[in-house]
């Protein structure tokens, strides 16, 4: 009997270790638990405290996996982009979009809970977590809700100083929802006039696209109230030859290439009210086979001009197809520089914003890669990260 | 007033906003996006349908019409996530327990057994969570999100009582 109370005692201080019950009853138990072999015992015991991280390198990379056979179970993962070893997880809710700060200390999870799991009261909201701790750090509610949809990088933004997070909302009425990060605070929502997604054009302002081909550009004062709607002309073919969502977007310079199905690359000028340069073609002669496809399937890399693009072979309407390669262009000369043949066809590509970039690429059966730019050889490759992984975040970009 | 009636609410004010700068053919689109299995339903812009038949047939190429658990099924052609019919449903009853959505938006689909072009309601199942079986992803004729009465990624549950995903059916609502 003495023997079995001394093993309860010590798998009560293995369990709890840390709590003050398990320390009281540590000091209650023998220096040596009956059933430990003197020979098994240590002068000193282990430490068990948790990581922190450091502040977040432009070389990470930021996964967020929405899980689609258990939507109610998303994550965001986060790697080191030279390794692709894990730096840790946090975990979100139904269909998140995540938002990263300008200045490393915070990212964001637009996203949306039911009380009971799959059922009960519906709560959509913005939480805030902690770069370096990965802790809980404080929600906005978003009373009006906001847009379910297989996640898509530009449902969500901040504006170009990084004080007002925008959420886009068709619940079905369009508008987006303006949430100060600064003050943790919603304070209303801006009629889109029936256009989507957000892309930042300055502190108080945001423009979408609308059904026709045309962007909507919103300004907006200190408290969210909309202060001045204007429309552009129709800059692209919405019917014949739309512009994927997954424009590759560059905050800091304000840069924006939007590709279209058919291969088309509009870029863009996001500073007020937008303006369209002339378009190019990714396709040169003997190039006809293939066309952009994928998912987050444009990435731009600002110090060196480039831009990068998934690209398969295939016909009309395979505009979700994940790429074989990615060409690379210099946007300066409008020339493609490199093609990248890819271990592994991928919908999704982010690139890092240092010196000597990483190129990522997610397929659809959970690997990711990564890509030294400067030599094209490929420097690591992880399968298995999580089921569904669906799109890529770099600090910087 | 039902969440229903303030779908149709919200809609009529959005299509009422938009038809400040659309061709009618557009609203005629979006009404018949949102409220098909209605009264608009007539209504639906059989101009541009017909016009993507021509798209749809690289899909018909290599369906059949005798298995809707597999994603070469004539009717999948722009169905994107899981098959109802893999999870207690049919192409157009939802699996038990779930609530078979009011809304969707409409693809255009050719029957590969009588050659013709047909309107199928994209309407999603909801109140589970995913069901998990048979993901396929149609693309024929699919548009970015921001033309939403064609887009295939959005959760279709409007109107239903619950926003929650589970499951793709394909309702054949006529002839285009």
């Amino acid at each position: 009997m003495r023997a079995a109370g001394n093993r309860i005692v010590a798998t009560v201080a293995g369990l709890w270790l840390g709590s003050t019950a398990a320390i009281a009853a540590a000091q209650q138990a023998p220096a040596i638990p009956a059933q430990m072999p003197p020979a098994a015992a240590q002068p000193t015991q282990e430490d068990h405290p948790t990581a922190v991280l450091p502040e977040p390198s432009p070389r990470w990379i930021y996964v967020l996996e929405p899980v689609f056979p258990y939507l109610v179970a998303s994550k965001v993962w986060i790697l080191d982009g030279d390794d692709l070893s894990i730096k840790g997880m946090v975990n979100g809710g139904y269909l998140p979009n995540a938002v990263l700060s300008h200045d490393k200390s915070r990212f964001w999870l637009a996203e949306t809970y039911w009380s009971r799991g799959s059922r009960g009261v519906r709560t959509d909201v913005v939480s805030a977590w902690d770069t370096k701790t990965l802790a809980f750090a404080g929600e906005v509610v978003l009373p009006m809700g906001r847009f379910l949809v297989v996640p898509k990088k530009h449902n969500a933004t901040l504006t170009s100083d990084g004080r007002y997070l925008l959420s886009f909302n068709m619940d079905p009425a369009f508008s987006l929802s303006v949430v100060d990060v600064k003050e943790m605070r919603y304070l209303g929502e801006l009629d889109t006039q029936g256009c989507s997604l957000a892309f930042p054009t300055g502190n108080n302002s945001v423009a979408s696209i609308c059904p026709d081909g045309r962007f909507v550009h919103l300004t907006f004062d200190a408290n969210g109230r909309l202060l001045r709607t204007e429309l552009s002309d129709p800059w692209f073919d919405s019917q014949n030859d739309p512009v994927f969502e997954h424009a590759a977007v560059h905050r800091p310079s304000k840069r924006a290439f939007f590709v279209s199905y058919e291969g088309w690359v509009y870029p863009v000028t996001l500073d007020g009210m937008p303006k369209v340069g002339e378009r190019w073609k990714l396709q040169g002669p003997g190039d006809e086979e293939w066309r952009p496809g994928g998912w987050q399937l444009a990435a731009f890399h600002a110090a060196s001009n480039r831009l990068f693009v998934t690209m398969h072979k295939g016909g009309k309407w395979t505009h979700k197809q994940a790429g074989d390669e990615v060409w690379v262009y210099d946007v300066a000369t409008k020339k493609r520089i490199h093609r990248l043949p890819l271990d592994h066809h991928s919908a999704t590509i982010a690139v890092s914003q240092d010196e000597k970039p990483l190129l990522f690429a997610l397929t659809e059966t959970a690997v990711l890669m990564s890509y030294d730019t400067t030599t094209w050889q490929k420097k690591a490759e992880r399968s298995g990260l999580g089921i569904t992984p669906w799109l890529l975040y770099t600090f910087g970009e | 007033m039902t969440i229903l009636d303030a779908f149709d609410r919200m809609m009529e004010h959005t299509a009422r906003r938009i038809a400040q700068r659309s061709s009618r053919r557009g609203i005629l689109a979006r009404l018949g996006t949102v409220l098909v299995g209605g009264a608009v339903l007539p209504l639906l812009p059989v101009d541009k349908t017909r016009a993507k038949l021509a798209h749809a047939s690289e899909f018909a190429k290599t369906a059949q019409t005798t298995d809707p658990t597999k994603c070469n099924y004539w009717r999948h052609c722009a169905s994107d996530g899981y098959l109802c019919s893999c999870c207690g449903g049919t192409v157009n009853v939802c699996p038990p327990g779930t609530y078979a959505s009011p809304t969707s938006w409409i693809g255009t689909c050719i029957n590969p057994d009588d050659g013709q072009a047909y309107l199928i309601a994209y309407q999603d199942c909801c109140g589970k969570d995913s069901c998990g079986l048979c993901f396929c992803l149609g693309t024929e004729g699919e548009m970015p999100s921001y033309r939403p009465e064609l887009n295939n990624d959005i959760v279709w549950c409007f109107g239903a009582p619950s926003m929650v995903y589970h499951c793709s059916s394909q309702v054949l609502i006529g002839r285009a």
